[in-house]
Parts: structure tokens; sequence; C-alpha cells
């Protein structure tokens, strides 16, 4: 069974309560170790932490460290005490927490005089004091204990045929305590399998020594502070050593060696020793009479294991006893941060859930707008061939035109070859017009296919200009088939406006058709109409003005609309689908009209950036 | 006065007319180019044969037009018109204008030529018309007046003796002015002196 040590005390020689609340209380922590070990370190946080919340004075402390394990103390004691002597001349310390047996024993010789008045909280650290020393009056004290036959014990389960135990430790005054506390363990756990004690091997000796150990041993590190050769060590260093050169598992009795690389074992925690020092203190500074029943408090022992150790061992953490602590268990992220995951996932689950949503509703929305697109341009394509049907006459004309004179050229010809005279010169200039009629024929022919074929729309930057010189041959073929007299007036500079080629052309030979329907019955004076591109505030003007006898007001909202025709043949879509290709180029499509008046549709187009620059007539 | 015929081409588009008078020409006529009607129109109009090559439409007044303005002056040049498309409703308005013919573009070479034939021998016909008749104005414009007064008489199929009545004169006198009719008419009987009325258009008797 665990053995404890203990000690404590304290004394009052001659007790000093504090007077006032207000006065600043002091406390002198006199580590007889190196104060910056782990162990310390967790011990005095803790300490720290728990005296805040047992008492609302202001607490201020103060630290020496005797470094008794690896400054031998016997040379530097007188300097030392004069030292501190100097320094605590005028500073009263109401309360000396005394760190290790040697800081006690330090306390005995020197604390009278050194800090007279002041009570003692003995911390007997490391676990390393096994006899309750003889504590002054009116002192307590906070021991914990090392618990070497818990750890055994915790081995044991772990490694049930381990067939050899090795104990490491060192050969300073702790180490041999320590070494002396797990020997007296030991005898009484009518241990069966060997034990070996490798005490104070200097490293390069000890590693190779723990490496030779087979896999099955128990290797139980105590502490080693020093080696035989009177080298000092940080404990938790060798421990490192070992850990890292044994096959076999490794165990140790202290908290913080659990986390280095320790399998495990039975240690009192820090947290719980700082709780009860501070505790200690709290009632120190309150002054009044130690409680008999609280000078000498001991933290519990409990298992704790290092699950990153176990795995490394292949130890089974099932046979630890029930409620052993184990550390740094690699919770599954999942589990230690569920919610947040959970929270994360939904979050990702959703905003997927939505964009895909999202995706699938516009992609709907572009079929459908590709689908409405493409009923569209079907619509303004048949819109096309109705008004090339219109102009058939002058859309033969402009064929017939170059293609009699090619003939008539042809013919001629053939008769000047049959002349029998030498008339080279007039054939050559016969070529060459034929040459030029052939080409001007299939021009038209191929403004006809742009115009009529089935395409795609196209979104191409081009000139409005070039637009109305392209139709102006067939729109004024169709102006002399019908009698009309045609003005027809382009911009300076150049129009270029940002859309499908084909479709604007559309809407200028309806706006012509309409206004050319608009003048048929008018006397002829009156029968003429005009095209013009101008660049207006917001863009291209196309404009065509008819002298025709006017639209009625309570026609002219209803123009663009689908259907409605106030001609007697009239599907009612030209207009309408000329709106809808002007809208789909960024422009609008409006009318101005009266009884009586000339009525003007002007479209106005968006320009691009092109033809801002290169427009000599900024609006 | 020349006698070769002269055919006048209007058409608007200068390749069409300049093509139509190279095969004009290598045919072996003389032809003149217009670009317009009011081109035609203002250009003196030479006393020759021809005949006229007319596009159907043209910029300002159309060929339907030029054709009605020319009947209107009495120039009786015959017409063949030339057509980039053809519609019914023009060529039946042409035809009935008296048009030789009307012809689509593009258009054969023997059916143009032969156009211009037909219409060349119209005008030679016309021309032949006109010119006897302007020979028989000449012979009427010497009869005396006595004489024309009894010309209207014989024309209207009266006796010599009904004739010496209402003009007051001897039945001798009739006869000797009526030989003097005959004579500067060149006509043979009453029934000849009733055909040249006609064509004088003097009165007959209905």
């Amino acid at each position: 069974m665990a053995h404890a040590l203990i000690t404590a005390l304290v004394l009052c020689s001659f007790a000093v309560p504090l007077r006032a609340a207000e006065e600043e209380a002091r406390v002198l922590m006199l580590y007889g170790l190196d104060p910056y070990l782990p162990p310390m370190l967790a011990m005095d946080k803790a300490m720290r932490a728990n005296l805040a919340s047992e008492t609302d004075r202001r607490i201020t402390f103060f630290s020496e460290a005797l470094d008794s394990q690896r400054f031998a103390m016997e040379g530097l004691e007188p300097e030392t005490v004069a030292l501190l002597a100097k320094k605590y001349s005028t500073l009263r310390i109401h309360v000396v927490v005394a760190v290790s047996r040697t800081a006690l024993d330090f306390f005995e010789r020197h604390g009278e005089q050194l800090w007279p008045g002041a009570r003692v909280v003995f911390v007997g650290f490391l676990g390393y004091e096994f006899r309750p020393p003889a504590l002054p009056p009116g002192a307590s004290a906070v021991l914990s204990i090392l618990d070497v036959a818990g750890t055994i014990d915790i081995a044991r389960r772990l490694q049930p045929g381990a067939d050899r135990i090795v104990v490491v430790s060192g050969v300073a005054e702790v180490d041999r305590r320590a070494e002396q506390q797990a020997r007296e363990a030991l005898a009484k756990l009518d241990e069966r399998a060997p034990v070996e004690f490798l005490s104070g091997l200097p490293l390069p000796e000890l590693e190779p020594r723990v490496a030779a150990e087979p896999p099955d041993s128990i290797v139980i590190y105590l502490a080693q502070f020093r080696d035989r050769d009177g080298r000092p060590y940080e404990p938790h260093d060798v421990l490192r050593t070992v850990v890292k050169a044994s096959r076999a598992p490794v165990y140790g009795a202290v908290e913080t060696l659990i986390g280095l690389g320790a399998v495990g074992g039975s240690v009192a925690s820090y947290e719980s020793r700082g709780r009860l020092i501070g505790e200690q203190v709290g009632r120190a500074l309150a002054g009044g009479p130690p409680d008999p029943s609280r000078t000498v408090l001991a933290a519990p022992n409990r298992c704790v294991a290092d699950a990153r150790a176990l795995q490394r061992w292949s130890l089974d953490a099932g046979r630890l006893p029930n409620g052993c602590e184990i550390r740094f268990k690699e919770v599954p992220i999942w589990r230690q941060y569920w919610w947040q995951i959970a929270l994360t996932l939904a979050i990702v689950a959703g905003q997927a859930m939505l964009i895909g949503a999202l995706l699938s509703q516009r992609r709907r929305r572009r079929l459908a707008e590709q689908a409405e697109q493409a009923q569209r341009a079907e619509l303004a394509r048949a819109s096309r061939l109705t008004m090339a049907g219109e102009l058939t006459g002058a859309i033969a004309h402009e064929i017939n035109q170059p293609l009699g004179a090619i003939l008539s050229n042809a013919d001629a010809a053939d008769l000047m070859l049959d002349s029998g005279m030498d008339r080279r010169d007039e054939l050559r200039a016969i070529l060459a017009d034929i040459r030029r009629d052939d080409v001007r024929a299939s021009e038209v022919i191929q403004r006809l296919r742009d115009l009529l074929g089935q395409q795609k729309l196209e979104r191409k930057e081009f000139d409005l200009n070039e637009v109305v010189s392209e139709l102006e041959s067939i729109i004024r073929a169709e102006a002399r088939r019908r009698g009309v007299g045609l003005e027809v007036r382009r911009a300076p500079g150049t129009l270029a406006i940002m859309g499908d080629r084909v479709q604007i052309q559309q809407v200028l030979l309806n706006l012509v058709l309409n206004a050319m329907d608009a003048v048929a019955e008018v006397p002829e004076a009156r029968r003429t109409i005009a095209v013009s591109v101008a660049k207006g505030e917001n863009g291209a003007v196309l404009a065509v003005r008819d002298r025709g006898r006017g639209i009625a007001p309570e026609h002219r909202t209803k123009l663009f609309e689908s259907f409605f025709s106030t001609k007697p043949t009239g599907m009612g879509l030209g207009l309408s689908i000329t709106r809808t290709i002007v809208e789909a180029h960024g422009g609008r499509i409006w009318v101005e009209s009266g009884p009586g008046e000339d009525t003007v549709f002007q479209a106005e187009l968006p320009l691009t950036m092109a033809s801002g620059a290169s427009s000599p007539h900024p609006a | 006065m020349s006698t070769a015929p002269l055919i006048h081409v209007v058409d608007d588009d200068s390749a069409m007319r300049t093509a139509l008078l190279r095969l004009l020409d290598a045919a072996g006529f003389e032809a003149r180019g217009y670009s317009s009607t009011g081109d035609f129109l203002v250009q003196p109009l030479p006393d020759r044969p021809g005949c006229l090559l007319l596009d159907l439409r043209l910029p300002g007044p159309s060929g339907l037009e030029l054709q009605a303005a020319l009947e209107r002056q009495g120039i009786m040049l015959p017409i063949v018109f030339l057509t980039g498309h053809a519609d019914v409703a023009s060529s039946v308005r042409a035809m009935k204008a008296g048009a030789v013919d009307f012809l689509t573009k593009p258009v054969k070479r023997d059916t143009l030529l032969d156009a211009v034939q037909r219409a060349l021998a119209r005008d030679a016909t016309q021309r032949a018309a006109r010119e006897g008749a302007d020979r028989l104005h000449v012979r009427f414009a010497s009869l005396t007046p006595r004489q024309r007064e009894v010309f209207d008489r014989i024309v209207a199929g009266k006796l010599n003796k009904q004739i010496a009545d209402e003009l007051g004169i001897a039945e001798r006198t009739v006869k000797r002015e009526r030989e003097q009719v005959m004579a500067k008419l060149d006509a043979n009987s009453a029934a000849d002196l009733g055909r040249l009325a006609e064509l004088l258009q003097r009165p007959t008797a209905r």
C-alpha cells in the first residue's frame, strides 16, 4: 500500500496576527529546489489561483531559491543568510511557504532571524518526504505521497506477465529518499519478479542499459537529480531519455512525468496540492491558532495514464483500475468539437443545398431564357421572311438589274466578235463591267442570306451607318416601286453599337416598310419618307419619318403590342418584334405622331465606348 | 434629214444603260442613253425614226408616266418597256397605253432586238402614215376657198346641181371646180375624196 509521508508543521511561537485587513499580506516562497521545475510551476500556479479565491487581501509574493539539489548548501549558507538578512531587514514577511525539506530545514535554522513572526507552511515537495518532520509550532504542512506501490500495481495490471522490474533513480538526497521509499514498498508487495535498481547511472551508461531491457519488463522511473559522478540533471530530461531508449514500458509516480512519455502511475495532482497550500496560506494569514485537525494535509493519489504511451507500448487501457484518468486521449475530433462540427456541417449542408437550389434555379432560368430567346429569334426570323416577301419586287429588281447588264454586255461582246473588227478595248471594258455587276448581284444575295438565313444571334460591334448603307439599295428599289420618295441621312463618323447586325437591319426594314405603308394612300406630293441616323443624348438614334396620316393617340400606346395592327392585312407582330429587338440591345423605341402630322419612329441604341471616342460630334 | 433610226434608252442604272447601248451599237443601231425621264424630255428629240427603250421604274416620274406624257404631246415614239421585276398591273397598263412590248430583265438579245425591230417597224408605219397625211394637207391647202366649199359638199354626197344651188353658182362652174379638186388632191373618184376627207378630218356626211 502506498506509503505516505508527511510533514508539516508550524509554529507560532508568538503568533503575530495580522492586524489590519487592509494591510498588504506578504508571502515568501522559499524553494529548496529549482523553482522552475515543471512540478514547481504547476503547483505555484494552482496555489496562487486558489489563494486569490481564499482571501480578498492584496498579496505580494516573494521568492527565494536555495536550489540545494544542484548547489551544496553547506559552503553557501552563511552568505545566503547574510544576503537574505539584508534583503528582508525592512520587509516584514507574514507567511513563508517552505517548499521541500531543505527549505523547511533552512527555515528552522534561520527563520526567526530572517523573517521574525512569520508562520510557515511546509510543502513536502515531490513527495519524497516519507517521515513526518517535526514541524515548528504554528506550522502547517501539505504533503504528497510518492506512491510507488500504487504505481507498481498499475504496471502489474497492464503487464501481468512481466518478469523483471527495473527502478531508475539518482543519488541526490531526494533521489535516495525516493529510492528508499520504493524499496520499502516493494518489500511489502510480495513481488515475485526480480527487481533491479539502476541508481545514479550517468546518462551515456543509463541509455544503453535501459535499451537492453526486454520489452516485457516494467521500468519505474522515480527521479534522478544527480548521477553517481555528481552530475546534476533535470529529472524530466532523464525521463525523456529513458522513455526514448526503452523498449519496455516506463512508469512514473509524479504527475509531471505523465505526458512526457511515461505510461502512468499513481500520482498526486499538483492542482489538488496547490489548492491545499492555498488554503493553508490563507489560514496562516488570517492568524489565530492552527486547526489541529488540518495541520497536516495530503493530496490524494490517483491513477493517471497517458493514452499515447499506452498505445506506443501496445498496452490495454481496459486493464487500468476503475476511474483511472487517461490523459492525452486523442479524442476523435468530432467528439471533442461535436457541436461545432455539427453546426459547421449543418451550415455547409445548408449552403450546399442553397447553392444547389440556386444553381438549379439558374439553370432552369437559363434554359427558359434560352428557349425564349430561341423562340424570339425564330419569330424575328419569321418576321424577316414576311418582310422579304413584301420586298420581293425590290429584291428582284436589285438582282435583275446587274444580271440584265451582264447578259446584255455578254451579248454585245458576242456581236462585237462576230463583226470581225478589232474591238479589244471595248471587250475588255465589257468584261470589267461584267465582273463588277456579278459582284453586285452576289452582294445582294449575300445580304439576303444574312437577313433570311437561319443563324445564331451574334454580339459584335458594328456601325449603325453601315446598316443603313447596306440596305439602302433595296430600300430605294422598294421606294421606287411604290412611288415613294426616299431621303437617307447618315451620321458623320462612326456610331458603333454592340449587338446583332441582322436584327438591327430588321428593325430598319420594319420601320421603313411601315412608313411606306403609311404613305401609300396620301397624295403624291406627300408620299415621302426619311431615314436618318444621328447621335442622340443616350446613344445612336435611328429615325424613320413619314408624312402619312399619322397615328391616332389611342393607337399609339398599343402600337408595340403583339397582334395589334391598324393595317387590314397586318399580323401585328412587326413592331412588337422590333421593340423586343431594340430592348434586347439595351435601347428603347418610341413614336411621335399625331393625326395629320409627320410620324417619327425612333430607336435609340446605346453606343459602345469606341464610338464615343471617334464621333466627331459629341452630344 | 437622216433616215437611220435612233434608239433612245432610258435607264437610271448606268451599268444596265451602258450594256444596252453597247449591245445596240454592236447590233448596228445608233442609240442614245438617258438616266431619267427628265433627262430624256429636256433633250431635243431629233426628227428621226426610232424607238424608246424605257425602264419601268425610274427615279422621279416613272416610265409609265413618260409614256403618258409623250402620248399627250403627240410624240408617237414606239416604246419597249424594260423592267427588273414585272408586275401584272404595270404591264397591263403599259400595253394598254400602246407599248410595243414589256420585257423583263435580264432580257435575251434576240428578244430585245426583235422588240426593237418591231418598234422600229411600227415607227416606220406611223411615220409613213404621218407623211401621207402631211402631203394631203399641203395639197388641200392649195385649194381655193370655193374649191374647199365644193370639196366639202362632194364628200357630203351632194350632186353638182345641189352644190350649184347651195353656192349660187352655175352647175358648169361646179363641174370645173370639181375637176380641179380631184386633180389637186390626186383623187380618181368621189369615194377617194371621202377617204381623204376622213384623213383630213373634215366634217363628213353623217
